[in-house]
């Protein structure tokens, strides 16, 4: 914000959140995806089977955020208690003082004695301490009942939150950095702008060929090899390989660079970026995009990771072509060409000067690309494509509902958590669009 | 305009490749050996023994029905060191290993020697007698158990490639081969230490790094797409027409043709795709119109919240909560939970009509989940598009002209109202098909949806691809019909360009 704008006491920015504040049911939204964003941050210390705090035998342990196996206990007749921390029932254990997590219960662990369907207000089993199965002591009652393998379900809703915003924002993360460098270049140079020497293009490619063949297909064993390993291993090797990509496409710009200089080489062409990318993203969207995901999630590996790469991959479309449309008519403004006559690089100009003005319209789109991405990743989960089946998502949830109706609270639940974040995520789409454009508002 | 539709279809045909390249990439990328599961298949079902070399001869024909041992496209950009026929061996964890030896020693003609002495040391082992000069002093059992090790030993010698693993695998061996019965293997394992030996001598990993550009006439893409046949006529054709033809394989699990399975199954997916649109648009116009006219009545509030809300519900939790109370037989059982016929089948003297009737039941709540998303979006749409052209001076003019209001909003603003409307039949369409795929799983609708989960299942994925590449094509025709009819709705878009 420049001096001048200070003064005048107006910025498209405050008047847009001034517009956005007015919208009563869109700022009520950001609260609750500020709650939900929270619930997400802390869902280990929020639903955690292991106490917060607990004092055993005089030593006091944080069994919920340490990262030891075991702990190791002087009992007072001088020998050592071993207390594995995933398996020990914490629950019937001789305590001297405990706190416990609002929920009490991690998902994907059973309660054995309240398996089959424990209903929310019904009957539910505790042992005590002494061993004597009792009636369920309030504190620890399963509060949205449990499934049939005896889970809690609200402590898997609440772990499931932070899946399904991590899956909507990383891959509408994806979807954006991609959407808004195609669109940007393809509204920038349309078709006639991007102007380079025969010999520099082709070159180019070349190099691209090149850089592809040495970076990834020579490392490809080492490749697969790593995926087989750990994350930190696939890490490295990726950026080994993305190094050598990157170095070996400078070397051959310059080597391109060079050759433009050679007379027959020497003519101009232009790249037809825009007539490409628009190509790209007609085939893409001409793609049902369901069933695309589906297909790609049916043969990739079931994996949070690799559904967040898919649902990121195919839906960065919307984003570019709200882009495109906005640098068409950003590439003609003054201070495009004020730029461009002090000499700054296109790559500077697009990025540092024309992107920021035109990224606002892109929030709309993903927005809303979120909600579609939380509602694919709900969708999958319930199909069981693509997800591992050990994880526990609002989908997975509510499809194991489907095998008894009786149990209402596994469909109930899960549906009302999906329904009310994606409705958040729409909600704030209208608010976004209206503060931005007053023109659209309806 | 006739120029326009003939340059959309131009259009149509990059598309149409690009959609067939994708397909064809998720295919090849899937995981699993569909040769290695046909033999299984056919051993399961009696068709052939497990014999080895039974088995070999299987796998042959199988890689050969399936178009396995061709390359996969028309070019390859690969290194020096690796032979361009690697291909041609059916067995893929041969071919993984074959293909880290080359890239590990770069000399595939001594690799091939090497595996061919591999070869030979498994076959040997069908020439392996027990006889009374060599085998004597020795049980039978013990005997059995060596030749099962090193059957064992020198296959699992063919898939792999580590140094470290290939030693131990000869000194295993060795070992194994010291007792006089074994005598004839000694010998060959001698061969195939000695061809080892070779590959690592005449080592020439330099080729790694040289980049070869292969191209092949014949493929796999290319036999999918045109057949194995003449590619224009399809004559001579062996295994396959091509899809280009309409032949899309044999499915993995029912092994019918793919093609039939499909045209059975697209019925239904057909029927309450149209059916939901109809219905949707049906309901929205008018809705969204009243909406329009009455802004900010009651009506419009309750039902700009209520539209609003079911735009968001997701269709799979509306699908299960409506079965759930509606399909229960503890709660309200007025509608049969799955399928879209009776189970017992209809009666048996019933005609069309009333066979449709005794199918409603089963129809009414997928066509409920299925209409009321796209119903809910379009309403919004038809209200906002029927807003803003209330405010135009044309409709000021219509009323100042003393006009009816009736005449003003269903002549001169409905008209204007429902371009934007006829846009997104292109977007729903699509959406109709692919967002089928939950609820035909839900209902049990016997339509393509279910089918695909049926395919992603059982790893069927000749009928996912081809699902998908169907699908892919009904939604460019649908592109192709919204463009067309817009261009006809409003004279004052020109495509020509």
């Amino acid at each position: 914000m420049s001096n001048q704008q200070e003064n005048n006491h107006f910025s498209f920015r405050q008047y847009a959140w001034a517009q956005f504040k007015k919208n009563k049911p869109a700022y009520v939204s950001l609260w609750i995806l500020g709650i939900l964003a929270i619930i997400a941050l802390f869902a280990p210390i929020i639903a955690n089977d292991q106490p917060l705090y607990a004092k055993y035998h005089g030593e006091s342990l944080f069994p919920a955020f340490s990262t030891q196996n075991s702990y190791e206990i002087k009992l007072e007749d001088g020998t050592v208690e071993k207390v594995q921390l995933d398996i020990a029932k914490w629950k019937q254990m001789d305590l001297e003082s405990s706190i416990w997590a609002l929920v009490p219960y991690a998902p994907n662990k059973s309660d054995f004695l309240n398996s089959d369907y424990k209903a929310p207000s019904g009957k539910q089993f505790f042992k005590d301490k002494a061993g004597a199965l009792v009636d369920m002591p309030g504190r620890f009652r399963h509060r949205l009942g449990t499934n049939k393998k005896g889970e809690d379900v609200l402590s898997g809703l609440i772990h499931a939150t932070r899946i399904s915003l991590t899956i909507g924002i990383l891959s509408m993360g994806i979807a954006t950095l991609i959407g808004l460098v195609l669109g940007s270049l393809a509204g920038y140079f349309g078709d006639s702008k991007l102007l380079t020497t025969r010999g520099q293009f082709w070159t180019f490619i070349f190099g691209l060929v090149m850089a592809y063949y040495y970076a990834f297909m020579i490392r490809a064993d080492i490749l697969a090899d790593a995926i087989g390993t750990s994350g930190s291993a696939i890490l490295l090797q990726l950026l080994i390989s993305l190094a050598i990509f990157i170095a070996i496409a400078v070397a051959f710009r310059f080597i391109g660079k060079l050759l433009g200089k050679l007379p027959l080489l020497k003519s101009k062409t232009n790249i037809p970026v825009d007539s490409l990318i628009s190509r790209a993203i007609e085939i893409l969207i001409s793609i049902p995009r369901l069933i695309l995901i589906i297909s790609i999630a049916a043969v990739a590996k079931p994996s949070l990771i690799n559904l967040m790469l898919i649902i990121g991959l195919t839906s960065w479309t919307g984003i570019a072509r709200i882009t495109r449309a906005e640098f068409l008519k950003i590439r003609n403004l003054e201070y495009i060409a004020a730029g461009q006559s002090l000499g700054f690089s296109e790559v500077r100009i697009i990025f540092r000067h024309a992107l920021p003005n035109g990224v606002a319209p892109a929030f709309i789109a993903v927005a809303f690309g979120i909600a579609s991405a939380i509602l694919i990743e709900s969708g999958l989960s319930f199909l069981g494509i693509g997800v591992p089946a050990d994880v526990v998502t609002w989908g997975s949830l509510l499809s194991s509902g489907r095998e008894a109706f009786q149990a209402w609270w596994l469909v109930i639940f899960p549906g009302c958590a999906i329904f009310l974040t994606v409705t958040v995520y729409n909600l704030l789409g209208e608010g976004v669009r209206d503060a931005l454009d007053p023109r659209l508002k309806t | 305009m006739l120029k326009y539709v003939l340059r959309r279809i131009l259009v149509f045909i990059p598309t149409l490749i690009a959609i067939t390249l994708l397909g064809f990439v998720i295919m090849v990328s899937a995981p699993g050996d569909p040769v290695e599961r046909m033999v299984v298949a056919a051993q399961a079902g009696g068709e052939i023994g497990s014999q080895t070399a039974n088995q070999v001869e299987q796998k042959k024909f199988w890689s050969r029905k399936l178009g396995l041992d061709l390359p996969i496209f028309y070019f390859s950009l690969n290194t020096m060191a690796q032979s361009d026929t690697l291909y041609k061996i059916y067995d893929n964890n041969e071919q993984e290993s074959l293909s880290r030896l080359t890239s590990e020693y770069g000399n595939w003609n001594e690799i091939s020697d090497y595996y061919a002495s591999v070869t030979s040391l498994y076959n040997a082992h069908s020439d392996l007698k027990v006889d009374s000069s060599t085998a004597l002093g020795y049980d039978l059992n013990t005997f059995k158990e060596d030749v099962n090790t090193s059957f064992f030993e020198s296959s699992s010698l063919k898939a792999a490639y580590s140094l470290v693993v290939l030693e131990s695998k000869f000194s295993k061996l060795d070992e194994l081969y010291s007792k006089p019965y074994m005598a004839p293997l000694k010998n060959e394992l001698e061969i195939v230490k000695g061809k080892f030996k070779t590959v690592q001598e005449t080592a020439t990993p330099w080729k790694k790094y040289i980049p070869v550009l292969n191209f092949y006439p014949k493929n796999q893409y290319h036999r999918w797409i045109f057949g194995d046949g003449n590619w224009l006529t399809g004559k001579g054709a062996e295994f396959t027409n091509g899809v280009i033809r309409g032949d899309f394989g044999t499915s993995y699990t029912t092994k019918m043709p793919i093609q039939e399975v499909i045209g059975i199954k697209i019925f239904w997916s057909f029927f309450f795709s149209m059916i939901s649109v109809f219905l949707a648009y049906l309901i929205s116009i008018p809705l969204g119109i009243q909406a329009a006219v009455h802004k900010d009545s009651l009506f419009d509030r309750v039902t700009t919240v209520l539209l609003f809300i079911l735009y968001s519900l997701p269709s799979f939790f509306a699908a299960t909560v409506m079965l759930m109370w509606f399909a229960n037989p503890d709660v309200l059982h007025w509608f049969p939970a799955s399928g879209v016929e009776p189970v017992r089948g209809f009666s048996p003297d019933a005609g069309f009509f009333e066979r449709w009737w005794e199918r409603l039941p089963f129809l009414i709540l997928p066509i409920i989940s299925y209409t009321y998303g796209s119903f809910a979006f379009l309403s919004r749409i038809m209200r906002v598009s029927m807003l803003e052209i209330v405010n135009q001076d044309y409709i000021r003019t219509a009323r100042a002209k003393g006009l009816t209001e009736r005449v003003v909003i269903y002549k001169h603003a409905l008209r204007n109202g429902l371009l934007p409307i006829i846009t997104v039949f292109a977007n729903i369409f699509p959406v109709a098909i692919g967002g089928s795929v939950i609820l035909e799983v839900i209902f049990t609708i016997p339509g393509m949806g279910g089918e695909s989960y049926n395919a992603i299942v059982n790893q069927n994925y000749p009928m996912l691809i081809a699902i998908f590449t169907i699908t892919g094509v009904l939604t460019l025709v649908g592109y192709l019909v919204s463009d067309i009819l817009y261009a006809v709705a409003d004279p004052r878009i020109s495509f020509s360009k």
